[in-house]
């Protein structure tokens, strides 16, 4: 994946503090999560929001880890892996988002969900959530199928697109936004 | 029938299953195959309820933040401690930081879930 992306996807969204392309594993996304831990220290954010961004990251992260179709030019091995990045802007919004490449197939199983998440208020989402992780009707071998449920409850805003590559495969964003006005540590 | 450890990791919580009733999770959870991981744990608790279940059964569970098929983990868990609820005496313990609302509200999405459960939100 070309590197030059992460330009693009930051443009006005102010400081990196975390991007990330190519081969994904659970030990690098653990790193990287330990790394959002220091972040998150070192600013005044509480430590629910913390746990929202960490949360949020881990989500989108293993998504791509499980998911993604990304393939060499070269070779017909498919490997998992993407682009994501963590930042922030100058009123410290938060935004995490993440670009992969996606098959049809994926693509078609994904979309209900990700406009149920994009139009449905806090409180349908939160029930939707909450019926799902109750009937195991989302249930695969790797999760509970609550992902974009579970990020879209902790945090303020979602955009995403497919980009069509050939009839096959799409480049899959999603950008999140965490909105940390009015919710900074409290004094001990 | 023995006691269970599973030692803390970066990303899976440290699991204490004890025969005497005590059990505890504390840390993360965001395994990279969550009810692999798991499964140990599961077939413990089952096995328990069904041979030797002690008096009382405490469950302190204090996990800072876990990914959404942890979640659904978590709910069958706590589905498996609701189906034995009427013949035994369990409590739950869901240990939050004061600073930590998204803990609380998960806690407190439990406790919708699981009426019949005595799930208590312990600030710590």
């Amino acid at each position: 994946m070309d590197i030059g992306q992460v330009q693009d996807l930051v443009e006005n969204d102010g400081i990196v503090f975390l991007s990330y392309g190519g081969f994904l594993s659970q030990a690098l996304i653990s790193g990287m999560t330990e790394a959002l831990e220091k972040e998150a220290l070192s600013s005044d954010i509480s430590m629910g929001i913390s746990n929202n961004i960490f949360t949020i990251f881990i989500e989108l992260a293993q998504n791509m880890m499980n998911y993604s179709k990304t393939q060499h030019k070269d070779c017909q091995e498919i490997e998992p892996g993407g682009l994501i990045v963590v930042s922030k802007d100058e009123e410290s919004n938060y935004y995490i988002q993440s670009q992969n490449i996606v098959s049809i197939d994926d693509k078609k199983k994904m979309e209900p969900k990700l406009i149920d998440v994009t139009t449905l208020d806090k409180e349908s989402i939160k029930k939707i959530y909450k019926e799902l992780r109750r009937s195991g009707k989302g249930t695969h071998n790797k999760g509970g199928g609550l992902g974009f449920y579970e990020i879209a409850k902790r945090c303020d805003h979602i955009e995403y697109n497919f980009k069509k590559i050939n009839e096959n495969k799409f480049y899959f964003h999603i950008k999140t936004k965490i909105n940390t006005h009015n919710k900074i540590k409290k004094d001990k | 029938m023995d006691n269970l450890h599973i030692e803390e990791t970066k990303y899976t919580p440290e699991i204490l299953l004890n025969t005497d009733g005590t059990i505890s999770l504390t840390g993360k959870s965001y395994p990279e195959n969550t009810f692999e991981f798991y499964a140990p744990m599961i077939e413990w608790i089952k096995q328990y309820f069904t041979t030797s279940p002690a008096t009382t059964t405490t469950v302190n569970m204090e996990i800072t933040y876990f990914n959404s098929s942890s979640s659904k983990l978590f709910f069958d868990f706590f589905d498996i401690l609701e189906e034995h609820s009427e013949n035994n005496d369990i409590t739950i313990n869901w240990i939050y930081d004061e600073e930590n609302e998204s803990a609380l509200e998960a806690g407190e999405d439990f406790i919708e879930d699981f009426e019949d459960l005595n799930i208590n939100l312990v600030e710590k």
